[in-house]
């Protein structure tokens, strides 16, 4: 596959190029974090530096020499490709019921900047959505025709783990292109023939074997940067034995039931579908309805996520949290046959309460 | 194919109440084309949609040889209230058929013993329909049993359906209590009572449960205890079913989705997550 060098002043052209024919997403400052918009090439926070920690993010301009000196924000590429509220048709109900889909989605989407362990979500979610008994339609069409630049990882954050999980600080497939910033340049390897027709018309400069000993070393510093590790070796089984463990109770006393881990987790898909009634939308004749049928984020920290009338299946937050989490590291595996963790450490950053999953499953080892 | 998370028409053909909060629906898909795709087997079920007010996932009570595609209702939330409200000739969205049925396959030259509490008849309505109405069933099974649970002699559903029941089935009711008012000739206490009525040849046994979870936990047990294989007993599990494809997470029953791995699911596939509170 066709690799070359872009010099860094030059990246502009690569946006230009894509601007043309995708929205193109990236990094941008919005509210004190990086965050995820349709941006230029300056828009790029060059220079800034992220701090995170359990329940902490503080971004702060910095020393590093890098266009891309951050990591990765509360944003993922699963707002865009599965948006958090959408419509699924719009109704009327009248003598029978007529049902209209919504239109031709926006123009198709390029992501600059997608990291490794959202690459591997990236991968989960296409099996999900696309390789299950039903494909989502909505999906398909925006995940077909999208553009995914991988950018290997320089600078970790302390909530990273994404080594133990297998899926960074390097993207080894699944990309149209994957860039590493270099010293003086970025390199571009193309992974499809997508890929390659967008680098085809950039100014290229050859690589040689001391920019791919540069890109290894660099990212080889990178995971040597990386704080955290999780037992994956003994998941799922570490979950599987612990069901009744008496730290999930403890858990629950600390977990606020936010909801952020499962917003922010680039893996978390679940949803709700209601309908969307205005004043308008209801006519005298009570028979006759009109409104929308949306489709929603949903998380399985919501108490009614599991209710069913008569009941719920799981009225404490002990088993709500425990569902959680043996979701992303036990359950997803088995259903999707790829990890429901991708190491990303967003839940950790994010969650007011600070708790860890990397500490919570080191727990779950202790002694009961 | 039909997309199956748009919902599609369907009339309402009858309404037949059943007891006092359970009524039969008996539908037709309105596009030709659809309804002519349309196949379903035993234990499966389908979304009904009322417009304005939601989904509910409602397992089909018919066998799929019956000229009318039904649905046994409870009036349980807004969904079926709303449905309640309805009329024949009024119009319902419909999604479906979802989910894995009864292994109909497996019951060859077996004592095919059918265990049902309260509601959980309905789908079991649609094997034993479809035993009767097949020709080449009769003779396919060495024993038929239908044991069936409900909480007073007037909430059995289907009661009138039984005398014929009875002539291919071995019969046995029993309810939570009996109204002192009305003659009650069958058991009363759990449904598990009435294995010990039958002298089942547990070896020969394939049993399908469906009732309330506690219902057919003690069943499963009864019937383990009993020396019926773990692998010829299904059950029909009840949870959260809102997309009815596995891409909404809320019918989880540890790795499973209900709504697509089941709701039908063999008990020795999900024996180690049965005794699990709240998973």
């Amino acid at each position: 596959m066709l690799k070359q060098k872009l010099k860094k002043e030059h990246l502009g052209l690569l946006f230009d190029k894509l601007k043309v024919t995708h929205g193109v997403l990236g990094p941008k400052v919005e509210n004190g974090v990086v965050t995820l918009a349709e941006i230029d090439a300056h828009d790029i926070p060059s220079g800034y530096e992220d701090h995170q920690q359990p329940g902490g993010y503080r971004l702060i301009k910095g020393e590093r020499p890098e266009i891309f000196s951050f990591s990765i924000g509360p944003d993922s590429f699963k707002r865009f490709l599965q948006p958090p509220l959408r419509e699924v048709f719009a109704f009327r109900r009248a003598a029978g019921i007529s049902i209209t889909r919504p239109g031709a989605e926006q123009r198709p989407l390029a992501f600059i900047d997608m990291r490794p362990c959202d690459l591997s979500a990236l991968k989960l979610y296409d099996r999900i959505f696309l390789r299950g008994p039903v494909r989502d339609p909505y999906y398909d069409s925006l995940r077909r025709d999208s553009l995914v630049f991988v950018l290997n990882c320089l600078y970790p954050n302390d909530n990273c783990f994404c080594p133990s999980m297998g899926t960074g600080p390097e993207a080894t497939d699944g990309f149209d292109v994957a860039l590493t910033e270099l010293s003086d340049s970025f390199l571009l390897e193309a992974g499809t023939a997508k890929g390659e027709t967008v680098l085809a018309g950039l100014p290229a400069g050859e690589v040689d074997d001391s920019d791919m000993r540069e890109k290894g070393a660099r990212i080889e510093l990178c995971r040597k940067r990386i704080k955290k590790f999780i037992r994956a070796g003994e998941l799922p089984g570490l979950i599987y034995r612990n069901v009744e463990h008496p730290r999930w109770a403890e858990i629950a006393e600390r977990d606020l039931e936010c909801g952020n881990c499962t917003q922010l987790c680039p893996t978390c898909f679940c949803n709700s579908t209601y309908d969307a009634l205005g004043l308008s939308g209801i006519s005298k004749k009570s028979y006759q309805v009109s409104g929308r049928r949306m489709r929603k984020w949903d998380s399985c920290f919501s108490k009614n996520f599991a209710r069913v009338h008569g009941g719920n299946f799981r009225p404490s937050r002990r088993a709500r949290y425990r569902q959680w989490m043996s979701h992303k590291l036990a359950y997803t595996m088995e259903q999707f046959g790829l990890p429901g963790c991708v190491g990303c450490g967003r839940c950790i950053t994010w969650c007011p309460a600070g708790i860890d999953i990397t500490k919570e499953l080191e727990a779950l080892k202790s002694a009961r | 194919m039909h997309d199956k998370s748009i919902p599609f028409e369907a009339a309402i053909k009858w309404i037949k109440k059943e007891t006092r909060d359970t009524a039969t629906y008996a539908l037709k898909v309105k596009s030709r084309d659809i309804q002519k795709g349309y196949r379903f087997i035993p234990g499966q079920f389908n979304m009904l949609y009322v417009p304005g007010i939601g989904e509910a996932p409602v397992s089909i009570s018919s066998a799929p040889s019956d000229q009318d595609l039904m649905h046994t209702v409870r009036v349980a939330g807004d969904v079926t209230t709303a449905l309640s409200h309805l009329k024949a000739g009024d119009v319902i969205g419909m999604r479906g058929p979802f989910g894995r049925g009864w292994p109909f396959e497996e019951t060859g030259g077996l004592d095919i013993l059918i265990v049902a509490g309260g509601l959980g008849i309905a789908p079991l309505r649609s094997v034993v329909r479809h035993i009767l109405r097949t020709k080449k069933m009769a003779g396919a099974h060495s024993r038929r049993m239908l044991f069936y649970g409900a909480k007073t002699p007037k909430d059995i559903i289907f009661r009138n359906e039984f005398p014929r029941y009875r002539e291919v089935f071995e019969v046995l009711l029993t309810v939570d209590r009996a109204d002192p008012e009305e003659r009650w000739r069958g058991e009363t206490g759990l449904v598990t009572k009435l294995f010990d009525r039958a002298a089942l040849d547990s070896l020969r046994t394939i049993a399908f449960v469906c009732g309330p979870e506690v219902m057919m936990q003690t069943s499963v047990r009864e019937l383990i205890l009993r020396g019926v294989p773990e692998e010829r007993i299904f059950l029909s599990l009840e949870r959260n079913m809102n997309c009815g494809v596995g891409l909404c997470g809320h019918c989880f029953f540890g790795p499973k989705f209900v709504c697509r791995d089941g709701p039908v699911f063999r008990f020795s596939e999900i024996e180690g997550l049965m005794g699990i509170k709240e998973l």
